[in-house]
């Protein structure tokens, strides 16, 4: 069995995947909150079949993201938030409670706080905020506590999950172990995180992932000719 | 191959951003413009391998998995509120907003319709309307021999005539706030409309409950600084290029594949 076309074939197909990777980073470099992906390429073990030796062969095995912190961009809108160390604000999905880093937030029209997807933000109790029509000045602390013209109303939710976290759309993150209060987090207000997506590592990363498949295909293209001289010098005999 | 599409996504987006700086930079001189701010969001993760599969009888399971992206879209194209300077001017009938209301303006149709455009005139019947001849929903009219008018900060309008000392009240010019300004639709002409996101217009008495004061006199310029949006240009500009070079990388990986045989 010519085996070193397949071992070839599972790294041409998680190349293709590396490239949608590398797109989507790409596509994604001015979402407020995004958080580049980076594919992760695994070995895994073929048995020969009887008598033969195994066969290491590399695969897209998985993905993680990249969750340090972006540049923040003052934008100086009391409305905007961003989050400086590790957490996450909390959103009332309805799918069920969500992660995020994106704090573009508005007042929707019953006076709640609202995400850019018009989702409630919540508080650090799980409830929604309120803020009254007639405030004129919202303020938030770097420690989250909202005061509405100097009054204190409230503490915006900022959470850690423990455990591992999984990609959900709108810049959303989904925690299934759960999560618990984050106490490292400083909010601050006027500022948008940007995307951590960084230009020049995605290109490097698209040239190398580009040339690699071309190698690839190099490969597979010298393997089949080896297989037809194989068969041509077998039909001389 | 899906990078081909995902890059579109990507290429449309910046198009989109450099559709709405463009208009603020076409609105940088218009009275109390705003300028809007598009925002993205990731789009859907097709889930090739689910986090959380298991692999082996005794429980083990993929940490991470592999989640692909399909690309950005547009959430959002928002309104920043900050408020453009008030330039003086002098004129009589020019009122600049110092806060968060809108003036109410009454349309043909019958409808409202909300502005932070203070450039009134008056109309052949004496009344107050906006530059558009649309006229102010306080239904203000100066009476055809009054020599001047007064507006106080809290709206209240005073005509004075040659013949009396003391002026004579003619009305009050309320403002209007919104629970929700940035859900307001913009209709062109300076004008929003009230939509179910920004809730119900609350007209109030200028000056109270934050609602802002008017000052006669004042124009507020456009709210749009030029030199954020050329440095937001410029890295939509390159946001669009790099997308584009995901395309080209694309084409010549499929290319690869196609010389194989």
């Amino acid at each position: 069995m010519p085996v070193s076309i397949y071992a070839s074939l599972g790294r041409q197909e998680g190349l293709l995947r590396e490239m949608e990777v590398v797109a989507n980073n790409l596509a994604n470099s001015s979402t407020v909150g995004y958080k580049s992906d980076r594919a992760v390429f695994a070995e895994f073990i073929v048995s020969g079949g009887r008598d033969a030796p195994s066969v290491s062969m590399g695969g897209l095995g998985g993905h993680a993201f990249d969750l340090t912190q972006s540049n923040l961009a003052f934008t100086g809108s009391d409305f905007d938030l961003a989050l400086q160390g590790e957490g996450y604000f909390l959103v009332q999905t309805e799918a069920g409670e969500r992660l995020t880093r994106a704090g573009h937030l508005q007042i929707s029209s019953e006076g709640q706080l609202i995400d850019s997807n018009g989702n409630p933000v919540l508080d650090a109790g799980g409830g929604t905020i309120d803020i009254p029509p007639t405030v004129e000045h919202l303020s938030i602390g770097s420690d989250g506590s909202i005061s509405v013209d100097g009054i204190l109303s409230g503490e915006i939710g900022i959470v850690l999950p423990n455990g591992q976290i999984l990609r959900d759309s709108n810049t959303y993150f989904s925690a299934p172990d759960g999560f618990e209060p984050a106490e490292g987090a400083t909010v601050i207000q006027g500022a948008l995180e940007q995307s951590n997506v960084s230009p020049v590592l995605e290109v490097s990363r698209m040239i190398e992932v580009q040339r690699a498949y071309e190698a690839g295909q190099a490969l597979l293209e010298r393997e089949d000719q080896r297989l037809s001289q194989v068969i041509s010098a077998v039909r001389q005999r | 191959m899906k990078a081909l599409q995902i890059a579109a996504t990507g290429m449309a987006a910046q198009q989109t951003r450099v559709d709405v700086i463009s208009n603020n930079i076409a609105n940088m001189s218009t009275t109390a413009y705003r300028p809007r701010v598009a925002q993205f969001s990731d789009l859907a993760y097709q889930q090739v391998l689910r986090p959380g599969t298991i692999t082996s009888q005794t429980g083990t399971v993929v940490p991470a998995g592999i989640q692909i992206g399909t690309g950005v879209r547009p959430s959002t194209v928002s309104v920043s509120l900050t408020q453009g300077s008030l330039r003086a001017t002098g004129g009589e009938l020019d009122l600049g907003i110092d806060g968060i209301g809108y003036l109410e303006v009454s349309l043909p149709s019958g409808e409202s319709a909300y502005t932070r455009d203070g450039k009134l005139n008056r109309s052949p019947e004496g009344e107050l309307v906006t530059m558009d001849g649309f006229p102010l929903a306080d239904g203000i009219v100066i009476p055809e021999d009054a020599n001047g008018i007064t507006i106080s900060r809290d709206g209240e309008v005073v005509a004075f005539f040659d013949d009396q000392t003391d002026g004579q009240p003619i009305g009050t010019i309320s403002l209007v706030r919104f629970v929700n300004e940035k859900g307001l639709e913009a209709i062109g002409d300076n004008m929003f409309r009230e939509t179910e996101a920004s809730g119900d217009a609350n007209q109030l008495v200028a000056g109270t409950e934050g609602v802002g004061d008017i000052r006669q006199g004042f124009i507020e310029d456009s709210g749009v600084d030029v030199v954020k949006e050329i440095s937001d240009l410029i890295e939509a500009q390159r946001g669009y290029e790099l997308n584009s070079k995901v395309i080209t990388a694309s084409d010549e990986m499929l290319a690869a594949t196609t010389r194989l045989r």
